[in-house]
Parts: structure tokens; sequence; C-alpha cells
């Protein structure tokens, strides 16, 4: 699912293995999000949002086409 | 960005620190059943096979943090599906065509094919078992 975790990460200055361990999950898991090939549990999405202080629905685009 | 802070817990070294543990224990296990076989020791090496075995499940039983995480969950549950649909396409066209052929006069099976057929069919069984365990739970 399309989503801007890269561009939020990019905004903190984390890395993919800072978020990972912020949210519980491993690096590859959270690589596999940024580049659209996981699509996160509902339970993550909540956690990923809530780290990054917004709505779920503004850190994925499940409108957009997936790749 | 939210304060929180990351448990010790949940940090990937202490994640990939237990991993390393609980394969170690395995590969252990695996090397001392190799060891002992080659020393005539038989039951030695089962036992420690057995230890090594155990040993890595205590780790991933009682490690403070989860040693998986959702993804990798997903990654074994799709594996698992493929493996069944492979193994149910050789069970379903497996065991009647051979049965057929053989009945036919056209081969004599060995009785390898009826062992691998049967275990195929406990396989399906426990399958189906729990399918239906888990859609009643569900």
């Amino acid at each position: 699912m399309r989503n801007d975790i890269p561009d939020r990460r990019a905004e903190t200055g984390e890395s993919q293995a800072d978020l990972a361990a912020a949210v519980g999950v491993t690096r590859q898991t959270i690589n596999a999000i940024e580049r659209e090939r996981y699509d996160p549990s509902l339970e993550l999405a909540f956690d990923l949002a809530a780290h990054f202080g917004c709505r779920i629905e503004d850190l994925f685009d499940p409108t957009a086409e997936d790749r | 960005m939210s304060e929180r802070t990351t448990p010790a817990t949940t940090r990937p070294s202490t994640r990939k620190r237990y991993k390393r543990i609980a394969y170690a224990l395995l590969g252990a296990g695996i090397a001392a059943l190799f060891v002992a076989v080659a020393l005539d020791r038989f039951v030695l090496g089962v036992a420690l096979y057995w230890a090594g075995g155990l040993g890595m499940g205590l780790v991933q039983r009682f490690s403070p943090v989860d040693l998986y995480d959702e993804r990798d969950t997903t990654i074994e549950r799709k594996a698992s599906e493929s493996t069944m649909n492979v193994f149910a396409y050789v069970f379903i066209l497996g065991a009647p065509g051979g049965l057929v052929l053989e009945e036919s006069g056209i081969v004599t099976l060995p009785g390898e094919f009826y062992g691998a057929m049967w275990t195929l069919f406990a396989v399906s069984a426990v399958f189906g078992a729990f399918v239906l365990y888990y859609k009643y739970r569900t």
C-alpha cells in the first residue's frame, strides 16, 4: 500500500532501524512497507501513525494503485 | 512525533541476540548428534540433539523479546499455504493415479509410494482438523 513513511522518516531524521525499534518490528519489515511489498497489520499501522503523530489515513493511501 | 522510548526488549539488537542463541543451541544439538553418531554413541547423540531443540524452544518461548515480527509470521503462513498446495496436488493426483496404474498392471508401485500417500493423507487430515478448529474459534 502506498505510504509516505520514507518522507516522514526524512523529516524526523530517523533511520529504518530507528523506526523499527520504536514500533517493535524488524528493519526489514519497515523496508518492505516502504517499498509497498508488505501491508502492515492494523495494529502496526496504528503504532506507526501514533509514532508520527498522525492518522492512519494520513500515512497510508489505500486508493493509490499498488505497484 | 511521539516521545515514546524504545524498551530494551523490542530493540533489534536484543531480538538478534536471542535469535542467535536459539539457533546456536539447535546447531550445537545437530553437531553433537553427528559427532555422537560418528563415535557410535547414538542414544547420547539423540539426547543432545533433543536438548538442543528443547533449548531453542525454551529461548523462543521465554525470551523477553518476540523473536519474530508480524511480517515473519505472514511469510511463514504464505510458505505453509504454498507447501500445502503443492502436496495437495501431489496427493490428489498421485494417489488415485498410482492406484489406477498399478491396478492396470502398467506399473508395480513400491511400498514407499503407499507410505508417502498415507503420510500425505495424515498431513491433510491434521490440516483439515486445524482449519475446522480455527474456523470454529474465529
